[in-house]
């Protein structure tokens, strides 16, 4: 599940456009972003707020059993990576 | 065969050999001095420019199979060695302007180069500019509920993406990218 302040046809066009079947959450306020410490103030275009990347795996009972902070925006943690630490619960 | 440092030497020590000497070492000069065709290609310019160039393409390396921890470092010394080569060719251009081409455009080379060094440290700084999330979940934390609209404009909570799907089991654990945005 993604989740970024892109708005929903924003999200839906990139779903589309990318073949993603996965779910996208949009938070244009923030609201969840900053409930999770992740707003990056004035890091998208035109000093909009945005979230800085970040990735969790959650169990069933919503405790974070794996996550990643990259601190270079270009560095994201690759599919494999995922899928392993997926594997692992 | 040319004359001995000897005879040289001799040749030198007589007293009427001032301006004879002076003519010599003219002719000399002229006869070994390369004319404008003869001057080599400054290729430490060449190869410093190419090299800095490759610095932004060198990004692309991200969708590569290189550890990632080591890209933004190369991202940054591939212009690094570019620039200082560049800067070796104008000094061989400026010192050995007889021997090197390349003092124009060495000028040149050297503000390309260096802008493209600049755009790259500028580069390194931005993507590296992220915050700390001090507060964000950690391991083995509960992360906060929440409930947001999807892509399709219908309300998504937490626990409904636990639920299982249609025809499907309930899914152990569930993925949260957060990402920037603005694709």
């Amino acid at each position: 599940m993604a989740i970024s302040v892109d708005p929903p046809d924003v999200s839906e066009h990139l779903r589309q456009k990318q073949g993603y079947t996965f779910t996208f959450l949009s938070d244009p306020n923030t609201e969840v972003i900053r409930r999770y410490d992740l707003l990056h103030k004035a890091g998208g275009p035109k000093e909009h707020d945005i979230s800085r990347p970040a990735e969790f795996l959650v169990d069933r009972s919503g405790t974070v059993r794996w996550e990643n902070f990259t601190e270079d925006i270009r560095i994201r943690p690759r599919a494999e990576q995922m899928l392993a630490a997926a594997r692992a619960i | 065969m040319g004359p001995s440092f000897s005879e040289i030497a001799s040749f030198s020590g007589r007293s009427e050999n001032v301006l004879l000497k002076c003519v010599c070492t003219r002719a000399t000069l002229l006869h070994f001095m390369p004319g404008p065709n003869q001057k080599r290609t400054n290729s430490a310019l060449w190869i410093g420019l190419l090299i800095t160039v490759l610095g932004p393409l060198s990004n692309f390396l991200y969708y590569s199979k290189i550890p990632a921890a080591v890209l933004p470092w190369l991202n940054l010394a591939i212009p690094a060695i570019g620039l200082l080569l560049v800067l070796i060719g104008v000094v061989r251009a400026s010192r050995q302007p007889q021997l090197y081409r390349g003092k124009i455009l060495g000028s040149i080379f050297t503000v390309l180069a260096a802008l493209l060094f600049a755009g790259s440290v500028w580069l390194f700084i931005h993507v590296r500019d992220v915050p700390r999330s001090a507060g964000a979940p950690q391991i083995g934390q509960r992360v906060p509920d929440f409930t947001l609209p999807d892509s399709t404009n219908q309300p998504a909570s937490l626990a409904q993406l636990f639920s299982a799907a249609p025809g499907m089991a309930q899914p152990k654990a569930l993925l949260l990218v957060f990402y920037r945005g603005y694709w």
